[in-house]
């Protein structure tokens, strides 16, 4: 039971991970709290469970989520962020709530309030592992979100779309007159945190087979945590944040009750916060004091 | 929203609605209106039940004015949202006695809602029917205005366990609640270990049930921790959007057993959780209930809802629907026999008649029989011990929650 | 009136107390997404000892402040190290846990609740949101509310010329606090039910959200801002399915058109047609 609980808290881990990166990207590089990535997360899981409903193959529905979820990501972008841009960074965060509340307006008039379900037999093959056992579905949500954190730290260090990035983050204006475009940046980072954001709503709706208008709220509190745990400034915190408050989600509920574990899980934040406020990963210890 | 002349027969005959004899006696009342409030969540969590009670809503008002009102009287039905926010109910509680000028109001639905709008309605002097709330004690509390077209929970489970300890010869069962709703927690941590140790059957994680809140996606843990265990059956507390994500949990762990909850978990969108787990769970209706009133209420509500935008076009109609449905017709009831003569002036003494009639209602007849309310404000009325299985809902037993001499 | 107009203005105004708590900290630059707990400390409390110790209402509403401006000031001592959306976050996360403490804290009812306060008037709230708009009115005009305001503008020179930076930031938490706590503690005697439910995360958000609407740098605004946020969705109750869609966008709306919120000091002085050339100075940073 034992190993098999730690299954459980590594798979949720990877699903606070998916969700994290969506926030991380933004906040680590624009300095701003983007609540709407929670909802983003959620319309992706909607769209890709409609086509897999409607027998669309599964690597479509990822890729329409991803779209479609993209798409928002940089309406919100131009209707919240870039507006308030030299604003305080409360503003694009209030901004950002408003576009969350439309967005689940939006979803509760399309989809409906009733939690939309998957078949009880689609992904449904699993691995025995002696003690424990493992579901198809839980697989690739940790497989992906290792490749997708991967993905994305190669493409901020490595690619010249992240050298421009890491360009703005240090210093807008001296970005631009390196010749960096900072606005088709911005949006470009507003896209690419909402196809995670929307990746992650496929994956998770596929694995829980279910999703709800609301499930972005919950889940979303909780990866904001794992990103500050994991550090902002760092895309490999979230890796390592995400299985560290699965495991102590797990067991803090299994011993406590629910109660009990959001006590220890915002307390684990909020002691890494005091103790450590650049992360566990984030790597200057400036980072704290940016924004 | 029109009414096809079908549906319009359908519930004429329904004998629910004081139709038929409200044409015959046109006149006593003729020319005024019969002002009913409504509190209904059409945003929010609870957006589905709250849009489905308001097209039942509409619909009832347009049947009973087709069919030329209340001895003459329209029906005018104020309809408000409170997104299942506790202060906006209290409040439309407030906006309807005052500005609206009601004689009563049916709902609001959830128990969170009901504890501050109910305080309100009694300072108002206004009749009050929450169609769903069941977190015990709530109307006792508030007395004497307050009333529920709901069974507590305790009552209920009494025929529930000892049908699920016989059929799925169950010794051992464990609980699993959601923390976050009152409800449930009151479910999950008092009633159902009494009831338990009260049946004889042993309570496998007593001292450490299992919990999760309300908007939790992961309950994997909580499931591995059930199912090492053991037990015969579970104990699901929460309303049926939580427990659709605990059954797939358990079913996706390979943990096949019979769950067992209250009245919140009547609802199509559970028996597609899995089809193969039976839900053991009561009700005071369901679609596909049998019994030629609620058939005919079925029949003439479902095209309705799944025709109203908002709703999904598979859409079944809800034990609060039915509710919501009986609620107004207990009013009309009274309006036709309790000497109602509503005039403004009488406006007060309109509501305290309503109030007498529903403390001894005797004569009303709903979808499963006849309701009546007990000292604590609570409906007295027939219940159903079902099982869903194989997508759809089977009556296993039937009960009353008779109390003193009332009886259904 | 109505007794519909007076919910609305209990709601108004019991709202209005807690977005000043939020005011007051926010003066300093320190942003709270956890003021919701405050209130739940001081509605707890409160009811508490007029329910099971029958203590005066006044000396509940007291002591329930006094408690939740303890807790601030403790809160306030480790906030010290985070800034802006680090803040933020911690703040959020101090309020989670308490929201959990009291869903599992069985003494005070648990997630079943807590009940059995009496009424108190309407005229009652609005007198203690008087109380605390005085009492912030006449800090405005002090010295100490030049040194906060210095703080949130610059630290390191509020430090060099002699201010007593921490003190103030620590303060200004005690001090917020303690008003959200006299909020939560009208709040349990005006609803006379409370759960832990009443004081989450999306309470919090709705008071930072008062403060930033209805403006944050005079006191009349948060107040104003807390009267938006119970008279909107009322009003806007035609647009049916979509009403909390359009509050989303109307929100939205007010901080691309006037971000500095709806009133500040320019516009409070024309609307009350003072004139004070001596005071006519450009404002500072409106949100920080």
């Amino acid at each position: 039971m034992l190993l098999q609980q730690v299954v459980n808290g590594l798979t949720l881990g990877a699903v606070y991970t998916l969700v994290a990166l969506g926030f991380s990207l933004v906040m680590g590089i624009l300095g701003v709290l983007n609540l709407a990535i929670a909802e983003l997360f959620m319309i992706g899981g909607y769209v890709g469970l409609t086509l897999v409903l409607a027998d669309y193959p599964l690597p479509v529905a990822v890729l329409a989520a991803a779209g479609v979820a993209a798409v928002l990501g940089v309406v919100v972008e131009k209707v919240a962020y870039q507006p308030l841009r030299r604003a305080p960074p409360i503003a694009p965060l209030l901004s950002t709530l408003g576009c969350s509340v439309i967005l689940q307006t939006v979803a509760v008039n399309i989809w409906g309030s009733d939690p939309l379900q998957l078949p009880p037999d689609l992904l449904d093959m699993r691995f025995d592992l002696g003690q424990a056992s493992i579901g198809l579905a839980q697989v690739v949500i940790i497989a992906v979100a290792v490749l997708l954190v991967a993905i994305l730290a190669l493409l901020v260090q490595r690619s010249s779309v992240g050298q421009a990035l890491r360009a703005i983050a240090e210093n807008r204006d001296v970005a631009r007159l390196l010749g960096v475009n900072a606005g088709r940046l911005t949006s470009a980072a507003f896209a690419i945190s909402g196809a995670l954001a929307g990746i992650a709503g496929v994956l998770i709706g596929l694995h829980y087979a279910a999703i709800t208008p609301y499930v972005g709220v919950e889940t979303g509190l909780k990866a904001i945590a794992v990103m500050v745990i994991g550090g902002t400034t760092s895309i490999w915190g979230v890796l390592l944040a995400g299985p560290l408050v699965g495991l102590v989600e797990v067991f803090s509920v299994v011993h406590g009750g629910a109660a009990f574990r959001d006590f220890a899980v915002y307390g684990l934040m909020i002691l890494v916060l005091l103790l450590r406020p650049q992360g566990l990963l984030g790597g200057r210890a400036a980072g704290a004091q940016r924004v | 929203m029109l009414l096809s002349r079908r549906s319009l027969t359908l519930l004429a005959a329904a004998g629910v609605l004081p139709v038929a004899r409200a044409q015959a006696q046109a006149g006593r009342l003729a020319g005024r209106e019969i002002r009913i409030g409504a509190i209904v969540p059409s945003s929010g969590p609870f957006a589905e039940w709250g849009r489905a009670n308001a097209a039942t809503l509409r619909m009832v008002e347009e049947q009973v004015n087709g069919a030329g009102g209340v001895e003459g009287a329209k029906l005018k039905l104020f309809i408000y949202d409170d997104a299942a926010r506790p202060a906006q109910a209290a409040n439309l509680v407030r906006k309807l006695a005052d500005d609206d000028k009601v004689l009563a109001i049916a709902g609001p639905l959830t128990s969170s809602a009901c504890e501050v709008a109910f305080p309100v309605a009694n300072q108002a002097k206004l009749p009050a029917i929450s169609q769903a709330s069941s977190k015990p004690g709530t109307a006792a509390a508030n007395r004497p205005w307050a009333f529920r077209n709901t069974i507590d929970e305790a009552v209920l489970m009494r025929s529930a366990l000892p049908f699920l300890k016989t059929t799925y010869k169950v010794a051992k069962a464990a609980v699993i609640y959601d923390a976050k709703d009152a409800n449930s927690v009151s479910l999950g941590t008092r009633i159902m270990p009494e009831m338990l140790a009260e049946h004889g059957i042993a309570l496998a994680n007593a001292g450490n049930l299992a919990s999760f809140n309300t908007g939790d996606i992961d309950v994997s843990a909580q499931v591995t921790a059930l199912k090492g265990l053991n037990p015969d059956a579970v104990v699901c507390a929460a309303d049926y959007s939580q427990a659709v994500t605990v059954i797939r949990e358990m079913r996706r762990q390979g943990f096949v057993k019979p769950v067992i909850g209250g009245t919140p978990l009547i609802s199509s969108a559970i028996l597609r959780a899995a089809p193969d787990m039976p839900i053991i769970s009561t009700a005071t209706y369901y679609a596909g209930q049998e019994g030629e009133a609620a058939k005919r209420f079925t029949d003439a509500v479902t095209p309705v809802l799944r025709r109203t935008a908002g709703l999904p076009n598979t859409i079944e109609p809800s034990m609060y629907d039915a509710h919501m449905y009986e609620i107004v017709g207990i009013y009309l009831d009274a309006v036709r026999k309790a000497g109602i003569t509503l005039a403004d002036a009488d406006l007060e003494a309109d509501r305290g008649r309503i109030r007498g009639h529903l403390e001894h209602l005797t004569s009303y007849n709903g979808l499963s029989g006849p309701i009546h309310f007990n000292p604590d404000g609570d409906a007295v009325k027939t219940y159903f011990v079902v099982v869903g299985q194989n997508g759809r809902w089977t009556e296993k037993l039937r009960g009353c929650s008779t109390a003193g001499n009332l009886t259904c | 009136m109505s007794a519909y107009t007076a919910g609305l203005l209990a709601e108004i105004g019991i709202g209005g107390i807690a977005a000043l708590g939020v005011y007051v900290i926010l003066a300093t630059g320190q942003l709270s997404l956890g003021n919701a707990a405050f209130m739940a400390i001081g509605a707890y409390a409160a009811g508490w000892l007029t329910v099971t110790h029958d203590v005066g209402l006044t000396a509940a509403v007291l002591a329930g402040a006094l408690l939740s401006g303890i807790v601030g000031v403790l809160v306030g001592f480790p906030a010290l190290r985070l800034r802006g959306i680090y803040l933020a976050m911690a703040t959020l996360g101090f309020g989670e846990m308490t929201r959990s403490f009291f869903l599992f804290f069985e003494p005070l009812g648990g997630a079943a609740g807590f009940s059995g306060m009496r009424q108190l008037q309407v005229s009652t709230i609005w007198i203690w949101l008087g109380i605390v708009l005085g009492v912030l009115v006449l800090l405005a005009r002090s010295r100490l509310w030049l040194t906060l305001r210095a703080v949130n503008d610059d630290e390191v020179a509020a430090n060099l010329i002699g201010l007593h930076a921490t003190a103030l930031k620590v303060g200004a938490f005690g001090m917020g606090a303690a008003i959200s706590g006299i909020s939560g503690a009208l709040f349990a005697h005006w609803h006379l039910f409370i759960e832990p439910g009443n004081f989450g995360f999306e309470r919090s958000t709705e008071l930072v959200m008062a403060v930033i609407l209805g403006g944050s740098t005079v006191a009349a605004g948060p107040v104003l801002g807390a009267g938006l946020l119970v008279l909107l969705p009322e009003t806007l109750r035609f647009v049916a399915d979509w009403r909390l869609a359009a509050f989303g966008a109307l929100l939205i709306l007010v901080l691309l058109v006037r971000r500095q919120g709806l009133l500040d000091r320019n516009l409070l002085r024309a609307l009350t047609f003072r004139r004070r050339g001596a005071e006519a100075r450009p404002e500072a940073a409106e949100v920080s």
